[in-house]
This record gives C-alpha cells, structure tokens and sequence, in this order.
C-alpha cells in the first residue's frame, strides 16, 4: 500500500506503465521489463566481479596492497574500508528491486480485481486425482475440455475433490491452486481462438505428469450456439473425439485418460 | 529468594483462578467475554507460574526475552494463518 | 562478563572424576564411543556425502527420465517411482546432505573460532550425530517397505496421508524426518549454549569470526522452525499412524494448514542451508584476497535481519492459494525486504576484493563460482518477488533452476570450505591441480544442468510429460547432470588420496588466514588448545591453565608456551611438529573428551521405535506376523532408549571445563539451565504450532460452531489442580535440596511423582469414557485435535515423571544436597508443562 502511493502522484501516466489487458500480455510486458533489467544488473555485476578478481589477481601488482596491514592469524575480526562504496551500490540495488516489485504491484491490484462479475462467463473447476471437471453456470458439467468464448473474460472458481492441486493454462497465463475444502478465483481472457492445454502444477499423485485438459476457445457465436445445445444437462463430453494430436502438444496422449490412469497406477 | 509463604499464596491464587475460570464459563456471559476474562486467567496463571516457580523474575532478563521470542513467532504464525483465511 | 563457576554437567549428574580410556582414531571403537567435537564434525562430513551420492543417484534417475517426453507406458521409472525419486531427492539433500554437511564444519570449526574445548554438552553432541545417521538410515529403509514417500519434498497434504499415499515406507520417511528434526533440536540446544556462553575472554559476539556468527543465527532458526516443523510432522505421523484427520481432505482447512506450518518452517529453512555457506565466502574471500571484509559490522546486521525476518515471509510459497491480497501485499513487502540484505552481503563480498591480493586456490574458486551462481539465483528470485510474475512460475522450472542456483550455489561454497580446512582437519593438504580440474569441471557442469532449466521454464515441475520442443534443453541438463555428479569423483579422490599420502599441512597454510583454527596444529589437539585462549589484549593468546583447566602432557611442544598469533611466525615454526600428527591423538588423554557409547544406544533404540511404530494404520499394527514383529521392534526398541537414558544420567561425565570468557546475554548462568530455558524455547513453539492448529482449523470451521469434546470441563479443572499442586510440591523439593534436607526433598519429588499419576489416571478414565461414547480420534477433527494435543501434552508429562522418578531413586540414596541444579532444571520442564496446560485446559474444556 505505501508502495502503491509512491505511484499516486503519477495517476495520468499510470495506465500507460502499468500493463492493462489479458493475462498473457501482462505477464509478458512484465517479465520482459524482469528479463531485460535482469541480464543487464547480473551482465554488470558479474562483469564487474570478474574483471576485479582478474585485476587484483596475486602478483598483478595492482592496487595497494597494504603489506603492514595485512590480515594475521589470532587477530580480532574486523572490517576493512570501502563502506561508503558498500552503501551507494546497496541504495541503487534497493531502489531498482522496490520501483520494479512497486511497479508490479499496481499490476497485481489490477489482475487482483479482475473484470466485473457481470460481464464475465463464470465456471467453476474442480480437480480430481487425475482430471478436471468443467461446470458452467446452467449447471452443464464437462470432463476434461473447458470451453469458453474468445474475447471474453472467464472467471474461474477453483476448488479440490480430493489432494492439493493446481489449474494452470501456460499459453493464457493464468494458474490457481486447487484446494481441497477451499475455494480459489482467477480469470482470464483469451483473444485467440483454438485449443489450449491445461495443466496441474501441483504433485498431486501418480498421475500427475499426465493431469492436463483442453481449453477451447470458440468464436462467441460459435459458443453461444453450444451452450444453448448443453441444455444445462449434466452430460459429460467425449473428450477424445475433439482431441487432435496438433493442439496437444503437451499432452501427446489422449486426456481422457484420467480415470482409467486412476486404476493402472494406484 | 522467596519465603516458602509466598510460593504458597501463589499456590492458592493459582488454584482460586482455575476454580473462576470453570465459573466464568457456566455464569452464562457472552460467549466473547467469557472468553475474554478466560484467556486472561490463564495468561495471568502462566505469568505467575513462570515468575515465581520458574524464578524467571529473578534471572537476567534474556531467559525471558529467550522465551517470549518463541511465543512470538508461535503467535504470529498463529495469528496470520488465521487472519489469512479471512 | 565472567562467570566464576566452572561447568561440570552435562545435563546429567555429576560425579567422581576420573578418565576414559579414548582410543585413538585408527581404531573403530574411537568413532562409535566419540564426544569430541571434532571427531564428529567429521563423522557429519563424512555421512552428509554419503547422502548426496545418495541423493545425486535419484536426481540422475530424474535427469535419465527426463531426456524425452514420456507419456503413459514410455517410462522408464514409472510414475510413483518417479514421485518417489523427486520427493527423495529433494528430502535426501535438504535435510540430510545440506545442513549436516555444513555442520561437519561448524563442529569442528567454530570451537575452534571462539576458543573453545569442545562444545557444551560433548555427548548430546554425540547424540545429534548418531539421530542424524539413524533418521537417515530409516529413510533408506523406507525404500524396501512398499516405496518411500512420493508426495514430494514439500509433502503437501492430504496427498501426504495415508487415504492417497498408503505405503508404510511413506509413514517410515515422515518418521524419520521425526528423527532428524531431534537431532537438530539437540545440536541447536548445543551449540546456541556453546556459543552463547563459551566464547574466550575478548571475543565479544561483535568480534566474532562471520563463519560463527552464520552458524550462530542458523541456529537460532533452526531452534525456532525445526519446532514448527516438528509440530507438522508430529501431526502428519499422527494423521499417518493414529488415524486423526488434520489434514484429510474433509478436514476444513487441512491443505492450508499444512502449507502454512511446513512454509513457516521452510522459508527459515531456505537460509538455514545457506548461511553456512555465506559464512564460507565470508572466510575464505578474506583470506585470499588478504583484506578484511568490507563493511563487517553491517555485514552481521544485514544477516541479523534476514534471520528475524525470514520467520515473516512463509505466505509468499502460497501466493495461489486462498489468502486474501492484505495478507498478499504484507507478504510481498516482507519478501523483498529480506531480499535487500542479501544485495548488501553481495557487494560486501565483491568490494572485499578490491585492492586485494586474489590467489586462485582451490577454495577460492569455489567459493567465487559460489558467489557468481548466487548472484544468478538472486536475480531470477526478484521475478518470484513480483507477485504477478509469480502466479505464473508457480510450480515451474523457473523456481526449480532458481533455487538449485541458491542452494547448490551455496553447496558450491561449501566444497570451497571442504578443500579450504581440509589441511586443517587431516593434516595433510590436498591437490591443488585436482582441486583445479575439479571445480572445472563442477562449474561447467553446475550451469550445463541448470542454466538450460530457465529456458525451459515451462515445464511443470515434477512432471515427465513435457512440450517437446523444450526436450533439447532437458537432454543439455541432463549431460550436465552428469557432469556435474562426475566431477565429485575427482575431489573424492583427491580428498581420498591425500589425507593418507598428502604433503604435511602446517598449522596455517593459507597466507592471511586470520581465525583462531589457523593459530593451533593441523589437525589440532583433542583439546584445541595449549591453554585457556583469550582475546583480552586484542588478538589470541594462549595462557597457561589455571587451576581449573586440566594440565594435559604434550610432547610435541613446550608446556605453556603461547600459541602466538604471530600469524606466519607461529605456522612456520609448527610445521615440524604437526607432521607427527597421530601421537597426540591416540594416546590416553584426561579431560574433557570422554568417550560414551550410549549416544549411540539411545539412537539405536529411538531408530527400532520408530521402525516399529511405522505401519501402525489407525493406531493398530497389522495383523500376522510381520505385525507381531513390528510391535516387538519398538518395544525392544523403548527398552533400548530408556536403558541407555538411564545409563547416560549415571555415566560419570564431564563437559568441557569452561574458563572464564565471554558469555553475552546469559553470564551469570549455567550452560545447564541455559540449555534447558533453549529447549524450553522450541518446545513453546512446538507446542504453539499444536495450538495454532487448533486455532486455525477451529477458525476454518466456525469458531463458535465448535462445542468443546468433553461434554463435562470437571475432569479437566480436577487435572488443572493436580498439576498445579505438582508444580508446588516440585517448588518445595527445590526448598528441600537447598536447605539439604534429604526428608522434605525425597518427599516432595515421591509427591509429585504421585500427583503425576494422578493426571495421567484422570485423562485416561475421560478418555476411557469418551471412547465409550464412541468419540475417537478419527471421528472428527474436533476430536483429532482434541485427543492429539492433550495427549502430545500427557507425553510431555510422562517424559517428566520418567525423570521425576530418576530423580526421586537418586535422592532417596542422598543425591542433590550438595548441587540442587539438577532438581531446579527438572522444575523448569515441569512448570513448563504445567502452564501449557493453563491454556490447553481452557481451549479445550471450556471455551
């Protein structure tokens, strides 16, 4: 909070810096601010760590070796010079990391906040040892392949049938964990239409590795026309007839094999 | 360091607010008071108890700055989890 | 700042003086009956790399899995296996290779630094050593009991409980992970009085050398986090082995509770495992730069605040789950302001080697590829400090490459300390050329493994189903795997090799050393020192014993003589002396160094406990005769432990004679009750994590909405009574020791030994009641709480009353008149006990 103040003189500016949008693009506005700086404080730190020890290296003759004030065996610890050094590279260290984690967090209130309820689609996913279960609003349940509208805010409420797990869509950006006894939220928004693999991101068993499901983005219309067919019927998909090999990339063998991975491997 | 009288009283006062916190419970209070007023006997019960029987009032003070960073952290991880869930 | 009284227990009793045969270190039985500090820095050396071959095999199964993509059917380990091969690892080398393998060097070192014997209490010491191995050793036997846990190194429930993990091999390694985290409560007890209290005249903690003061405040977080862990794991056993459902999946909020008592054990954990290694840097930047440390003074203060600190940032491992953005954002700002100390430590280091005189020695290079791979790994920890960033890493390569750079970075500085005071501990120095080739080899390996791991960030973590586009950068890793593990086969012999056949190592091999280890022989005598060791002139001297300290005959040098500080002087004019280094050693030596086997008894007994009680499944033993076999293994076991307990509080023992020295903040007090008020300490924090659980899950579940388990408080107010009267009658006994009066003292104790009784009577007829009722542990997680808390308590009680009729049996033959001290400490556990009950009997009974 007192961080986010620092901001507040700068309210106009404000929604030109701070990244505003879907998940995927404020994710990757950000870690390429992280990416950039990152390499060039550890290109400059390391480069300076190591010309050093190869200027001050023995019998460089560099510097001023002091040989009367050398360090002796059996004296009182104590501190050498170079404080002043010492202080101004800490105090630039400290404002580089509190401006980025500042900045970040006025980005974080924004993701925190998420898109209103009213205009969001809203589905609620439970996990299981090993799958993911789909409910949307009229109450029509899917296993294995969410499928929500392009263009539009989804917010999902994530909750555990059984051990700890996590819902994550790499390519959207967006992951929760999934708790047992607990309800978590996230949202999303894709912009492009196809198929996007799920993932857990927690270890959740046996068949952990192969715990994914289909995220299919459909034009709105398109949507609209297959949620009115659902009926709100309770009715589960078959997963593998949509399942195409090229949209799985992460996921080389079918999805629906979840309940079947349950029998072979515990 | 204390007269075996004084162990005594404390012994008494220790059993006297044992006996007011089982009445505080059926005097039919609020149920936030009584917890209250419960939780607060106790406290003073251990207070007592670690002063006088555990002489830490007449150690150095570190033995009690010792402990109490222990009921620091057990309380701060008590108090965050919780409040966490709010 | 003196304190007058010399130390003589060893928490036990003291009695007639007189040595040990100590055989000499050529001979098995040495290593077994072993109190010496240094003889058990090497044992922890030698076993903490056991541990990482151990460990370093399961992660080359990993990295062999990992080569491709593997969906179902195309594994080579299958999934459980390959579970149970990450979770193994990721146990193996935190808890068992890490910090015990930094704690070889802190046994032997840090004595050494504040001119100390040995530590405090020589046979606890002994005993950490002995539960480190055999905690270890049960973990190995958890492999051969249907397969070993495989919920991973963070156990996450309920995934950890019995309804998904259901192999007792899973209950065996919680179990061990018990064992270890004794040994860590011990060692932690230990060596916070040691340093605390024994540190020679002059040396204030201020002056204290950095590679002490990391081990300083790595122990005081273990003290407070391994209790917290402890709570978790006595918790989890209990889920596992009793039946109680904290963390089953009905349980309100069980998965949050566990996340929230293992991170807040974890996150201390994190620099719990690196400031020894900091520590490291610190010593041997200064020694082959030839400068002292840049900014030493707040060097130590930035370490002061990450270690209060790092008690404060555990909800940062939970950004995802349920915790509301207040708790979110305090947690952030905590997180990055335990990141900035860490830039201060960075560039004090850097700065150190300015204007130095940098000799690349073996240690050196290490130590710097140290710094470098952490630098890499702070860094990439920023992005994890930003939250946004975070949601997405969560469960990634991204952390897995980033804190393999922070730990194994700090394992790298750690080698750097093997080579460095490996002349120190043989005698013998090793091969530089090798030392060279080695850490060659190490470094490109080290980055060849984990660099590419940021690459392929996208892979989930423990995961062997991947993109297959990333699988170049997985196969990079997995060569380097390889070539990292391979390079440990050139130091091993190297290391090997040399402290057999190596050049003699003078006392200080290394120009510009400047701690008090480079001031006495390599390998230094049993006793460290020639004398009593004092700071009192501003540097290390070597006075002559005072009547105290025991007279010790050494042929190799002059009675007396001051081990002058002189640096070079003093290590040149030793050098011919420390080549005949086993005489000293082996022969028969009066003092402090005693020899005891029941350090290792004791654990061996604890060890056939634990391997007893690890199928029990809802409190039963399996039926047939693998149950029966069971049942008598931990009973056996039990007689073992509480034989040798006995028989260690008879053994006739001393610690260290302690000369007058520094001692900040407790002067003035005994390392007995010191020790003990330490113990006290954790055990406030174990038991406020049982207690913080019950809050928590209470609160998850409706505070109010929760009716108490005994319908009725007066069996609960009848114990209150009790224990209070019992701590009263423990005061009188005290009055009694004090004014000798055997009578009034033996009555007392019989007294409280009685009233003892009595309560653990009371409990068990309102238990028997309540099992009547149908109300068991299982039942709900009301009654868990219930029964696994009070009962944790009653445990707590019977430990007492073991004691308390120790201690009667030796009263009543006139023991403790002349020194009521042990009466007093038993008191302060006793009082201890008593006011948790002050809070557990109205928590439970009547609120």
């Amino acid at each position: 909070m007192v961080m986010a103040r620092g901001f507040g003189s700068s309210v106009p500016l404000q929604s030109g810096i701070v990244p505003r949008g879907s998940r995927a693009v404020v994710f990757d506005s950000i870690f390429e601010v992280f990416l950039l700086l990152g390499t060039l404080v550890g290109v400059v730190v390391l480069g300076y760590m190591l010309y050093n020890a190869y200027k001050y290296r023995f019998g460089s003759g560099n510097g001023d070796f002091d040989e009367a004030d050398r360090l002796t065996v059996g004296e009182l610890p104590t501190g050498g010079g170079g404080g002043r050094k010492l202080f101004t590279s800490f105090f630039m260290s400290m404002v580089i990391v509190v401006s980025l984690i500042s900045w970040t967090y006025l980005t974080l209130l924004y993701v925190e906040e998420g898109p209103s309820a009213e205009d969001s689609l809203h589905v609620e996913v439970e996990g299981y040892q090993f799958g993911w279960r789909f409910t949307y609003p009229n109450g029509h349940t899917t296993d294995g392949v969410l499928r929500v509208p392009a263009d539009k805010p989804v917010r999902l409420t994530l909750t555990s049938a059984d051990v700890f797990h996590n819902f994550g869509i790499p390519a959207l950006r967006v992951k929760s964990d999934a708790i047992p006894g607990q309800e978590t939220e996230t949202w999303f928004t894709a912009n492009e239409t196809g198929t996007y693999t799920a993932q857990c991101y927690e270890l959740c068993g046996a068949g952990h590795s192969f715990m994914s499901a289909e995220v299919i983005v459909m034009p709105p219309d398109e949507y609209e026309a297959w949620y009115e067919s659902t009926n709100g019927t309770q009715s589960s998909e078959n997963t593998s007839a949509i399942h195409s090999a090229d949209t799985n990339a992460l996921q080389p063998t079918a999805p629906a094999n979840a309940g079947r991975l349950t029998e072979v491997v515990v | 360091m204390v007269s075996t009288k004084l162990y005594t009283a404390i012994y008494a006062v220790l059993f006297v607010s044992a006996t007011i916190q089982v009445l505080v419970e059926f005097a039919g209070l609020n149920y936030w008071l009584a917890f209250g007023v419960i939780m607060v006997l106790s406290a003073a019960k251990a207070v007592l108890v670690a002063a006088y029987f555990q002489h830490l009032r007449f150690e150095p003070r570190s033995l009690t700055y010792l402990v109490s960073i222990g009921l620091i952290a057990a309380l701060a991880l008590t108090l965050a989890a919780s409040y966490s869930l709010l | 700042m003196t304190d007058t009284n010399p130390e003589r227990t060893d928490g036990g009793t003291v009695t007639d003086d007189h040595g040990h045969d100590f055989p000499g270190t050529g001979s098995i039985k040495r290593w077994f009956v072993t109190t010496n500090h240094k003889d058990v820095g090497i044992l922890y050396i030698v076993t903490s790399l056991f541990f990482l071959v151990l460990g370093g095999v399961l992660a080359w199964l990993m990295r062999i899995q990992l080569l491709v993509p593997r969906g179902p059917g195309e594994t080579i380990l299958g999934p459980l296996a390959y579970n149970q091969a990450v979770s193994a690892h990721g146990l193996l080398m935190v808890f068992w290779f890490l910090s015990p393998f930094a704690f070889g060097f802190a046994n032997y070192i840090v004595p050494l630094q504040m001119g100390a014997k040995d530590l405090a209490f020589p046979r606890l010491n002994a005993l950490s050593y002995w539960l480190y191995l055999f905690s270890g050793i049960l973990f190995g036997v958890s492999f051969f009991q249907g397969g070993t846990f495989s919920g991973g190194w963070t156990m996450y429930a309920p995934l950890s409980v019995p309804t998904f993990t259901p192999d007792v091999g899973a209950s065996t390694a919680v179990l061990a992970l018990v064992l270890f985290v004794a040994s860590v409560t011990v060692s932690s007890v230990n060596f916070l009085t040691t340093m605390h209290r024994m540190r020679a005249e002059g040396l204030t903690l201020r002056s204290l050398p950095l590679f002490s003061w990391t081990i300083l405040l790595t122990v005081w977080m273990m003290l407070f986090a391994f209790a917290a862990l402890l709570a978790a794991l006595l918790v989890l056993s209990s889920d596992r082995l009793l039946g109680t459902t904290y963390f089953a999946m009905e349980s309100p909020a069980g998965a949050l509770l566990w996340t929230h008592l293992f991170w807040f054990f974890g996150h201390p954990e994190v620099y719990i495992v690196f400031f020894p290694a900091l520590g490291v840097m610190a010593e041997v930047f200064q020694t082959f730069t030839g400068r002292r440390i840049v900014g030493r003074k707040w060097f130590i203060i930035a370490m002061v605040l990450v270690a209060i600190q790092s008690f404060a940032v555990w909800m940062h491992h939970m950004f995802l789950t349920s915790i509301n953005l207040q708790v979110k954002t305090l947690f952030m700002i905590t997180t990055i302001g335990i990141s900035l100390p860490f830039d201060l430590m960075v560039f004090a280091l850097i700065y150190t080697m300015l204007k130095g005189k940098i000799r690349f020695t073996t240690p050196f290079l290490f130590v710097f590829g140290a710094l470098l791979l952490f630098i890499i790994g702070g860094i990439t920890g920023v992005f994890l400090g930003a939250v946004v960033l975070d949601y997405e890493f969560r469960g990634t390569y991204w952390v897995v490459a980033h804190f393999h750079y922070v730990m194994v970075g700090g394992v790298t500085a750690l080698v750097g300390g093997l080579y460095y005071w490996f002349p120190k501990m043989t005698g013998r120095m090793y091969d530089e050329f090798l030392g060279k080739v080695h850490f060659a080899i190490y470094f490109v390996g080290f980055n060849l493994l984990y660099f590419p791991l940021f690459v392929a960030w996208e892979t989930p973590r423990r995961v062997f189903d991947y993109a297959p586009e990333l699988a170049p950068w997985h196969q990079l890793a997995t060569v380097g795997g390889f070539v990292l593990g391979l390079s440990f086969l050139v130091m091993f012999y190297n290391l090997f090799k040399s402290a057999f056949v190596g050049d003699p190592a003078p006392d200080n091999p290394w120009e510009y050393a400047h701690t008090a280890e480079w001031a006495v022989p390599s390998p230094p005598p049993l006793e460290n020192f020639d004398g009593t060791p004092t700071y009192r002139n501003g540097h290390l001297e070597v006075i002559e014993a005072g009547e105290i300290a025991p007279r010790r005959d050494r042929s190799d040098t002059p009675a007396g003589s001051s081990v002058s500080a002189d640096g070079g002087i003093a290590a040149s004019s030793k050098t011919a002396v420390s080549t005949e280094l086993p005489t000293v050693e082996s022969t028969a030596v009066e003092g402090p160094s005693h020899a005891s086997i029941w350090p290792f008894v004791l654990s061996l007994g604890a060890f056939l406990v634990l391997l007893g009680l690890s199928p029990l499944q809802e409190a039963a033993f399996p039926s047939g005769m693998a149950g029966a076999a069971y049942a008598t293994t931990a009973v056996g076991g039990g007689v073992v432990t509480l034989g040798s307990l006995v028989a260690m509080g008879l053994e006739p023992f001393h610690g260290p004679v302690f000369e007058e020295g520094e001692a900040w903040p407790f002067s003035g007090i005994d390392n007995g009750k010191v020790g003990m008020w330490i113990f006290l300490a954790s055990d406030v924090v174990l038991f406020g994590g049982f207690i913080g659980a019950y809050v928590f899950t209470r609160f998850a579940f409706g505070w109010t909405g929760w009716e108490p388990i005994p319908s009725d408080p007066i069996p609960g107010l009848v114990n209150t009574y009790i224990l209070l009267t019992s701590s009263f009658t423990v005061v009188l006994a005290l009055v009694a020791a004090e004014k000798q009066h055997k009578g009034a003292l033996v009555t007392s104790l019989g007294a409280t030994f009685v009233l003892g009784i009595g309560f653990l009577v009371n409990k068990g007829l309102e238990w028997q009641h309540l099992f009547h009722e149908g109300i068991w542990l299982s039942t709900n997680v009301r009654s868990s709480t219930f029964f696994l808390t009070t009962g944790l308590h009653a445990a707590h009680v019977i430990a007492g009353l073991i004691i308390a009729l120790y201690l009667t049996a030796r009263a009543w033959r006139g023991a403790y008149l002349e020194d009521s001290r042990s009466v007093e400490y038993f008191g302060l556990y006793w009082h201890f006990v008593d006011i948790v009950w002050l809070f557990l009997f109205p928590l439970f009974y009547i609120l």
